[in-house]
């Protein structure tokens, strides 16, 4: 057998492999399978293109989503696909490793596009590596060739009307050794920073918490959104995790993008890659931001930012 | 007792890297190497817990046989030995391979309870190698931690797994595996006297002839490309006029609303 398989954790992600899914499935002359979690979706899978879903059993409250990988194992075992592509989220990625590494197979981690040759019949995956700095190409030599996506790489399918498909349910899920105690959701900030025209990124050369107000008074001058390096977010927890930016953390392509004490290593700059306009700031003029920005000035933030402020102010209202 | 296997990766320091940007090449030939970032965590990690309950930390890599200097650098953190699997072939390995390496070598002779890796490596960043080693080893896994405890009455860890949609707190039965953020600590920075003591602790060599063949890459990577970017790379000065000036080419190359 032959076929393109997806997973992902939410449907919208779903819905994106299943985009990539089919484009490819008709290059290759073959079908594209969808693992369901419950079956209320598999009519929209249907008429996203899915010519069969696989419904996953629901789980038991205290197993996690990773539990289901011996019946994934057994589904692709079974159906043997030539294709996998898994939503790279953090469970989708614990999954698509364990499943990789069971059946034995390659898997290219946070896959950011591939071309498939219709020579050897293999995909040329590309992914990010050293921070960014490189673009590394792979094939998976063995089958299934496994890819983790990472969200919205992919446009998610459209609804078409007419489509038929398959559904079978998969078995039962075994018991895993490890039980969940208890979920904590996260609230959600309602800022989407990858949509934002123009970014202030605040980096470690802020001081403390309270002086991000800096940093949001001149995002609104300039109808900005505040975003920050890993460290803020996670070390420091100034800001919410929604909001870093680079290789981890969010991509974002603005008009313009402030660092404002951001150092500029390669994590965080391969984020902000696709920004137009690029402007720095920071005390260090050996700093690696300034390799990555088109503007730049070497001077204290707590100096530059409120003279930058005044200066933008007088500026858009003459 | 607690023993417990930190799994380290010595890479390039991305900070040495440099970009050729007529041949869109990575220059990495004059690079040094460190521990990768999350694996001083995961070193970290091991050590609290040890400080907590006593047993032992052995710091295990998978790296070729140039990488010796990688030892005293973990051993200086806190482990009591370090397991060195060492080949000259050993430098590009996909993770398939690195992660049978690794079972291998754990297999062959290390005892473990738990084994910390970091969340990615610096260098590949795949993520892959925590949970496929988990699953070649049979045990249960729980990755991206920012918080561990273990329970010494029955031999358990809890966990607190930092997702896309909120904390998963987990537990599980030893031995297990667990993938930690780097959050979830700060690496301590080593003394000197622990710099020099690091030379003095035992660490196993452990090489090819005794583990058997790699094993298929299953991945293969079929070329490096630098990810260029063109900048203008002008620079104002922190005063008045500078300032100004910046502002003025701001405002010139994009619409502020
Ligand atoms: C596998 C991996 C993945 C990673 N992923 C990401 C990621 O997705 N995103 C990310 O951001 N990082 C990521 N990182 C971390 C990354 O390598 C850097 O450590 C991080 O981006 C540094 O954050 P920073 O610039 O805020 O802090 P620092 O590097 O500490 O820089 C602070 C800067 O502020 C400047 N400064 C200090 N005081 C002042 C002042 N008063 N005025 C002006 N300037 C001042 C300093 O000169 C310095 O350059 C990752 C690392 C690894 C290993
Ligand atoms: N060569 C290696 N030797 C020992 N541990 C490794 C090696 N490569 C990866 N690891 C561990 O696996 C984690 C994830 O690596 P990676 O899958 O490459 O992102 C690292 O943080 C290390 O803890």
């Amino acid at each position: 057998m032959a076929g393109i398989w997806v997973f992902a954790e939410s449907r919208e992600h779903t819905r994106e492999l299943l985009g990539a899914g089919r484009e490819l499935a008709d290059r290759m002359g073959t079908t594209l399978g969808v693992f369901a979690q419950g079956a209320s979706a598999s009519k929209e899978y249907i008429a996203c293109g899915a010519d069969e879903v696989f419904v996953l059993p629901v789980l038991g409250e205290d197993e996690p989503l990773e539990a289901c990988v011996p019946v994934l194992a057994d589904a692709v075992s079974a159906g043997d696909p030539d294709v996998i592509f898994i939503g790279a989220t953090a469970r989708g990625k614990t999954i698509a490793a364990r499943l990789a590494s069971r059946l034995k197979t390659g898997l290219c981690s946070c896959c950011s596009g591939f071309v498939y040759d219709e020579g050897d019949k293999l995909l040329r995956m590309e992914r990010m590596v050293y921070g960014g700095a490189g673009i590394q190409t792979v094939v998976c030599e063995t089958r299934p060739q496994m890819a983790t996506i990472a969200p919205r790489t992919f446009a998610p399918a459209p609804e078409q009307e007419g489509r038929s498909g398959k559904v079978s349910e998969l078995p039962v899920v075994p018991e895993s050794g490890v039980k969940v105690l208890d979920r904590l959701p996260r609230q959600r900030g309602a800022v989407d920073v990858t949509r934002a025209k123009a970014i202030v990124c605040v980096g470690r050369g802020v001081e403390k918490a309270e002086d991000i107000t800096l940093a949001r008074d001149l995002a609104d001058v300039l109808g900005a959104e505040v975003a920050c390096s890993r460290p803020i977010a996670e070390e420091l927890q100034w800001l919410p995790e929604d909001v870093y930016l680079g290789i981890s953390g969010k991509r974002v392509k603005p008009e313009l993008y402030v660092g404002v004490g951001v150092s500029g290593q390669i994590q965080h700059v391969t984020g902000i890659r696709d920004s137009r306009v690029i402007f720095a700031i920071n005390r260090d003029e050996n700093a690696p931001i300034f390799e990555a920005a088109d503007f730049g000035i070497v001077g204290d933030l707590y100096q530059v930012v409120p003279k930058l402020i005044d200066e933008f102010k007088a500026a858009l209202k003459a | 007792m607690l023993k417990t296997i930190a799994c380290f990766k010595w890479v390039i320091d991305d900070a040495d890297i440099r970009i050729d940007a007529g041949t869109r090449k990575l220059v990495l030939d004059r690079a040094g190497y460190k521990i990768s970032a999350y694996d001083r965590n995961a070193i970290e990690e091991a050590v609290l817990l040890q400080e907590k309950h006593g047993g032992t930390v052995c710091a295990v890599t998978v790296a070729p046989s140039s990488a010796k200097a990688c030892l005293k650098d973990a051993l200086s953190r806190g482990p009591d030995n370090a397991c060195y699997i060492n080949d000259p072939s050993f430098a590009d390995l996909a993770p398939a391979q690195t992660v049978s390496i690794l079972a291998a070598g754990i297999k062959a002779g290390i005892e473990f309870d738990l084994i910390i890796c970091g969340e990615g490596s610096g260098d590949l960043y795949t993520q892959q190698v925590g949970p496929a080693l988990a699953e070649t080893l049979g045990i249960p896994c729980i990755t991206y931690v920012n918080k561990l405890t273990y329970s010494e009455s029955d031999r358990r860890i809890t966990a607190e797994r930092k997702l896309e949609d909120g904390i998963e707190v987990v537990s599980a039965a030893l031995p297990a595996l667990v993938t930690i953020l780097p959050d979830i600590n700060t690496p301590r920075i080593p003394t000197l006297k622990q710099v020099l003591g690091a030379a003095k602790k035992p660490a196993l060599n452990v090489t090819l002839d005794s583990l058997g063949p790699a094993g298929d890459p299953c991945l293969k990577t079929v070329g490096i490309q630098a990810a260029v970017m063109d900048r203008k790379k002008i620079r104002f000065a922190a005063d008045a006029e500078g300032i100004r000036a910046a502002v003025g080419a701001l405002l010139k190359e994009v619409a502020i609303a």
